[in-house]
């Protein structure tokens, strides 16, 4: 008998005939970091797709594959988990995973496959007793038996199954024949209820005897540095703004790359449909959208790679380990250091980025609070209102203004949160125990199968929002509005659009914050993306082709244009209102969409509109009126 | 008749996780926490029999990280520290 392998394959521990095979529908279940994904990407191949189950907002993902003989089953690879008994709340991953065992085993044929991890033996079979007790049909799979013969151990496969009476296989997922026994193993064995009265840590030291101390290796030489009271927070900030950094900065070219080949494709509709309404919605609305998704794609598959490997690695666990008293101040944990950091760059992957934060209270929290903070996209507007309106004062001052707009993205998050947990998102959170795993090298088969997963999630869900709003803005900002409601005085086409009529009719309401209808036409046009903003400001002012990096244009006439009275139409104060509400509004069609599809629901993408577009017209209105009065 | 004392061991306050030291260890004999959360707590490991070490802490009054006799290691938040009961290890 060798020590990873039960060869007595064919054999039913229960004596039962084997459910047909094509009925067979089997759930992979384990805790997390039991290699339960890589032992699914093997058996299927990384051929998954994400699984279309009602009310579930944790993914459940699914294939078909092919077993020895004949027919096919369907896997199911279910969230990783540490207890179903004490799943009390329906939307955490054990929640969820229990909910769909519940509705799947009323089927017939359906087994549970349960992994477990050969070097922590005793924690996972505290898992396989629970299955046990609930009379759930099971299959046991032992995973990482390469790494404990590597640390001098041996897992006896064959006395786990003769102890608990349930078919048991020890496999390396890395080594070839993984998913050949596995799968001959689901053909030729039947599953069935364990028995539950064992003690987890004696049977996993009969079945697999411990050596020395645990943890004594690797793991704990690196965790003195690495969660080091004082050396560990400044080692976890260098890894993740180096990450932060390398995501956007490897991103960059690839969107630009990407930017210049759809910009080729836009030029040769254009050329080829001539300057009319037809070409200009193909070019400026369909393609605009496509364009904007297509900029994201880079940053959300490196994302998701980076977050993956920390994921995988260990390591994530001990960073949200080392800032989590730090994020308590915000009513969060340690788990949404990172989306929150990723959002100073972009909120769209940093709304995926918080599947890693386990309590669903406090995940929520951080996609309504993301918006807040100060993503690259306000740069344009802010650098173009600093440099218009400040240009007097020296550049500290201009820098100071700059950071203190960061600052109030920071502030206004705090104080959001605070406010939430108290109000939309108040209840119970899951207290903070997070498993500190082995560190381990991540398998890139599962990391990349994960990358692709998600970039394929957002060009379907994210994308076609994106896609479809741009069309609306463009018919907005580009059809002429009926001529009763254009204004007589109407000079260039912009004035005549739809945008300019409800810019005007808006006027009443965001005059006392020392907005026109020409902003209120550029806030228009920045809904979309705020980055839009300082080039529908120029198509307003008349310089069409206005370069984004060199707004000077634009900002001289900014300071020139005069009211009827010859007094200049824009201050000070007006800058400082406008400042104050980009802070604080989600203008951001693919930050809307994003919402959308990590909640799954309207509800939530409407909340973050209200209140962020609520929220910023009040401070507009105090910051423009008390700066008027003091000016 | 006058009372007697009350004895050491019911009148001593409790000592909880989160007044061990770092590298010590202690065996858990209560948990006074919601019961859904001793619930989790005793499926992972951490429960009343159970003994765990304490290896490190956070600073500022951060989470705990702790070793199981199961050879589990976990971050436990220090309100969760503060209701779990330990005594001597045997």
């Amino acid at each position: 008998m060798t020590t990873d392998c039960h060869s007595d394959a064919g054999e039913s521990a229960t004596g039962g005939d084997v459910a047909p095979a094509a009925q067979r529908r089997v759930a992979l279940i384990g805790r997390p970091n039991s290699g339960k994904s890589s032992i699914y990407n093997v058996l299927t191949g990384g051929h998954a797709h994400v699984g279309n189950f009602p009310g579930i907002t944790v993914d459940v993902l699914e294939a078909s594959v092919r077993l020895p003989g004949e027919g096919e089953a369907t896997l199911y690879d279910l969230p990783g988990l540490y207890s179903l008994e004490a799943a009390r709340d329906p939307e955490t991953d054990e929640g969820v995973a229990r909910a769909f065992i519940e509705r799947e085993s009323a089927l017939p044929g359906f087994a549970l496959v349960q992994v477990l991890d050969s070097t922590q033996l005793a924690l996972g079979l505290r898992l396989t007793r629970e299955l046990a007790a609930a009379r759930w049909p099971l299959y046991l799979v032992v995973t990482q038996v390469d790494a404990l013969e590597g640390d001098g151990r041996r897992l006896d496969a064959k006395r786990l199954e003769d102890e608990l009476g349930v078919a048991v296989l020890g496999v390396s997922a890395r080594r070839a024949d993984c998913r050949e026994r596995v799968l001959a193993m689901l053909a030729t064995r039947e599953p069935a209820a364990p028995r539950a009265d064992f003690d987890p840590a004696t049977l996993a030291l009969e079945v697999c005897p411990a050596r020395g101390k645990p943890g004594a290796g690797f793991t704990q030489r690196a965790d003195r540095t690495l969660m080091h009271p004082v050396l560990g927070p400044l080692v976890f900030l260098a890894i993740m703004s180096a990450l932060f950094s390398v995501v956007f900065l490897v991103a960059d070219p690839a969107s630009a790359a990407m930017d210049a080949a759809l910009g080729f494709v836009r030029t040769r509709v254009a050329a080829r449909l001539g300057q009319n309404l037809v070409s200009s919605f193909l070019v400026d609305g369909v393609l605009s959208g496509a364009g904007t998704v297509l900029a994201f794609m880079p940053q959300i598959v490196l994302l998701s790679i980076a977050l993956d490997l920390l994921e995988a690695s260990g390591y994530l666990s001990r960073g949200a380990f080392l800032v989590d008293r730090l994020l308590r101040l915000l009513g969060l944990s340690g788990r949404s250091f990172l989306p929150l950091l990723m959002g100073h760059a972009c909120a769209v992957p940093a709304i995926a980025s918080t599947r890693i934060v386990r309590d669903p209270r406090e995940r929520l929290t951080t996609i309504l609070v993301l918006p807040l903070m100060t993503c690259s996209a306000r740069i344009p507007t802010y650098a173009l209102l600093i440099s218009t309106f400040f240009a007097a004062r020296g550049p500290v001052f201009r820098a100071g203004v700059f950071l203190a707009l960061y600052a109030a993205g920071v502030l206004a998050g705090l104080l959001a949160s605070q406010a939430l947990r108290r109000t939309a998102t108040r209840g119970r959170s899951l207290p903070l125990v997070l498993e500190l795993p082995r560190y381990r090298l991540p398998e890139w088969r599962v990391v990349l199968g994960k990358a692709s997963r998600a970039s394929r999630r957002f060009l379907r869900d994210v994308g076609t929002t994106i896609v479809i709003a741009s069309t609306v803005l463009w018919v907005l900002l580009k059809v002429p509005a009926p001529a009763v409601l254009q204004r007589a005085d109407a000079t260039s086409a912009i004035e005549r659009s739809v945008a300019a009529t409800v810019g005007h009719a808006l006027e009443p309401v965001t005059r006392p914050a020392g907005f026109d209808w020409r902003i209120n036409v550029g806030l228009i046009g920045s809904f979309g993306a705020r980055e839009l903003m300082v080039g529908t400001l120029g198509v307003i002012f008349g310089l069409e082709d206005l370069d984004e990096d060199d707004p000077s244009p634009l900002s001289a006439k900014l300071r020139e244009a005069k009211k009827a009275d010859g007094t200049p139409r824009y201050g000070t104060a007006n800058a400082l209102a406008l400042l104050a509400f980009f802070v604080v509004a989600c203008q951001c069609v693919s930050t809307v969409a994003a919402i959308r599809r990590e909640t799954k629901s309207l509800r939530w993408p409407a909340f973050v509109l209200v209140y962020t577009y609520a929220v910023a017209y009040v401070l507009a209105v105090v910051v423009f009126q008390v700066a008027r009065a003091f000016a | 008749m006058p009372s007697s004392p009350p004895s050491p061991a019911r009148t001593a306050p409790a000592r909880t996780l989160d007044s061990l030291a770092n590298g010590a260890s202690a065996r858990v004999v209560e948990v006074r926490l919601d019961p859904a959360d001793a619930a989790w707590l005793s499926a992972v490991g951490i429960g009343v029999g159970d003994t765990l070490t304490v290896l490190r802490r956070a600073l500022f009054g951060g989470p705990l990280h702790i070793a199981t006799e199961s050879g589990g290691e976990f971050a436990l938040g220090a309100p969760l520290a503060q209701g779990i009961v330990i005594a001597d290890a045997p």
